[in-house]
């Protein structure tokens, strides 16, 4: 079941998570009481996961109980999301390489919430923070060979059947037509790594340019 | 895909996890505070220090040289380089306190020392008392210890930026990188700076003077500096500088972000400037002076024109 609640207000979908540190915030989200328990508002324009469920992506991508590889936290505002997401009997292994954005992250999300383990390193060496396997990895790190970074991360940690959820940017004049192009890139290296791709959204209007891809690795599952 | 960490899992035991969890929160925070120091600021000061001993340098061996020069005129034509004239004022005293020996040793070659020599014993320079020589010495003494500061403060730059910004230094040079890194504030605030501003930083004079009378703005500041854009050609320079800043800002962003060389950037711009050199090899047919000269209505939309034409 999902732990993520979908609100309708003013004709528009919000979406808000269970908060799991109870009356702290990590960015300018709101905190409301629903049903007796605290939640935050999950801003789809400060977070490309709620942007992308928002934008029909399904809402189990990220499950309670699931262990997380977080490529890319920056200040850790989606990485917040997917800590309330998972819950107490999951885990989100954050990597982040930029020691400062990686100070937000680590004072407002790993300090307050124990399911949280954060890894000021880069992403290109999984063997710095290759501690469990996981059931999802998730990469947002903005770089040229992100693709391969995701897999290679992937290939060392995630279990058989496991989820990999894919940020991608088109770096692009043609906003129109470029993106269709990157995806298919990337669509074809998951495919070849034995992926596939189960959906992909754009992110607009909340994210220019920028695309979500879900996809599952073959093997069980 | 066997993963022989994987049975070191903490998975289900709560209180190993916890246990990891705290340690890598310490050594992320470690990590933090290290970073957080800001050598930059550093190298900022550093930078200018060694800017500010130039001029400092310059304005008392120039004068410790005049002064002598009272004394002994001749020598001033004879070793042009005025701290090296200092040395000389120091080891010898009065006119009369040079000897051969005194000069062996000192890079001069033997014809000039012979002519110190000869200069010395029919010198139109005037007397110097003890009281004018105390003070002409320990006036180059002080140019001595300031070129010797100098030295050091240049040692400092350059390894403190193959340190701090090891991909501006490979693609602007240490003191060229170290003074964009100190107009700009540091190298955080470098790193927010688009090409368009890198390019003229250090022109600013100039480019006041052009949004007031209309004339072009300039094509370089600092970087004029860069070997690569003072020996073009001068139709190239404005091309070159905006490549050289181009990748400056590129490469101060990784150095600010991430840390690491990247071998990648100075190749990368090196590639450019070779098909700059090659494309605009040519002077452009029109008069390089007509262009220099404000006002230029007939140039503009021709430049702009091209712009489009580009894309
Ligand atoms: C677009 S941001 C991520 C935003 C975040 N996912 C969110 O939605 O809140 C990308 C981050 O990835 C980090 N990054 C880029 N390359 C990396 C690498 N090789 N290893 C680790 N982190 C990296 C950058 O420092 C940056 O903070």
């Amino acid at each position: 079941m999902s732990r993520i609640l979908r609100e309708e207000r003013h004709g528009r979908t919000f979406l808000l998570t269970p908060n799991l540190a109870k009356g702290q915030r990590v960015y300018n989200e709101e905190l409301v009481v629903r049903e007796g328990a605290e939640y935050r508002t999950w801003d789809p324009f400060r977070s490309k996961l709620a942007a992308a469920i928002l934008k029909g992506l399904p809402d189990d991508m990220v499950r309670e109980g699931d262990r997380v590889l977080y490529l890319g936290t920056s200040t850790g505002t989606t990485p917040s999301h997917v800590s309330d997401i998972v819950g107490d009997g999951g885990l989100v292994i954050g990597v982040e390489f930029a020691p400062r954005v990686a100070r937000e992250f680590v004072e407002k999300v790993a300090r307050q919430r124990k399911n949280v383990i954060p890894y000021i390193v880069d992403a290109r060496d999984p063997s710095k923070y290759n501690v469990s396997r996981v059931d999802v990895v998730y990469c947002d790190i903005a770089q040229p060979d992100q693709t391969e970074i995701a897999l290679a991360n992937c290939a060392a940690m995630l279990e058989p059947g496991g989820r990999l959820l894919l940020v991608v940017k088109s770096r692009s004049i043609d906003v129109l037509k470029e993106p269709e192009r990157v995806f298919r890139e990337e669509r074809a290296k998951l495919e070849s790594a034995g992926f596939r791709v189960v959906a992909a959204t754009d992110l607009g209007p909340f994210e220019k340019d920028h695309a979500m891809i879900y996809a599952k690795s073959g093997g069980r599952g | 895909m066997a993963n022989p960490m994987a049975s070191q899992a903490p998975q289900g035991d709560a209180k190993s996890l916890q246990d990891l969890r705290e340690k890598s929160i310490l050594a992320a925070e470690e990590t933090i505070r290290k970073a957080s120091s800001r050598p930059d600021l550093h190298l900022v000061q550093a930078i200018q220090a060694l800017d500010d001993s130039d001029k400092f340098l310059n304005i008392t061996a120039t004068r410790a040289a005049e002064w002598y020069g009272l004394h002994f005129p001749e020598l001033a034509q004879m070793v042009q380089d005025n701290v090296a004239l200092c040395r000389l004022v120091l080891a010898a005293g009065k006119r009369d306190g040079f000897n051969a020996e005194l000069l062996q040793g000192r890079g001069l070659t033997e014809k000039k020392i012979e002519a110190i020599l000869t200069a010395k014993e029919r010198s139109k320079g005037g007397e110097l008392s003890d009281a004018d020589l105390a003070r002409v010495r320990s006036l180059s003494s002080l140019a001595v210890e300031l070129s010797g500061e100098r030295e050091k403060l240049n040692e400092y730059v350059e390894s403190a930026m193959h340190r701090i910004a090891p991909n501006v230094c490979e693609v602007a040079g240490a003191t060229i990188g170290a003074r964009l890194m100190a107009k700009a504030g540091g190298l955080d605030r470098l790193a927010t700076l688009p090409a368009s501003t890198i390019q003229i930083l250090g022109a600013e004079k100039a480019l006041f003077r052009a949004l007031r009378t209309g004339a072009r703005p300039p094509k370089h500041g600092i970087l004029f500096q860069h070997e690569a854009v003072h020996a073009a050609p001068k139709w190239q320079r404005g091309k070159i500088a905006r490549t050289i800043a181009n990748k400056v800002a590129i490469a101060a962003r990784v150095d600010y972000y991430r840390g690491s060389e990247e071998a990648s950037i100075k190749a990368g711009l090196d590639k450019r400037l070779e098909s700059i050199r090659e494309k605009y090899k040519e002077p452009p047919p029109r008069q390089p002076e007509r262009r220099e000269r404000p006002q230029q209505r007939r140039d503009r939309p021709r430049d702009r024109r091209q712009k489009y034409r580009r894309r």
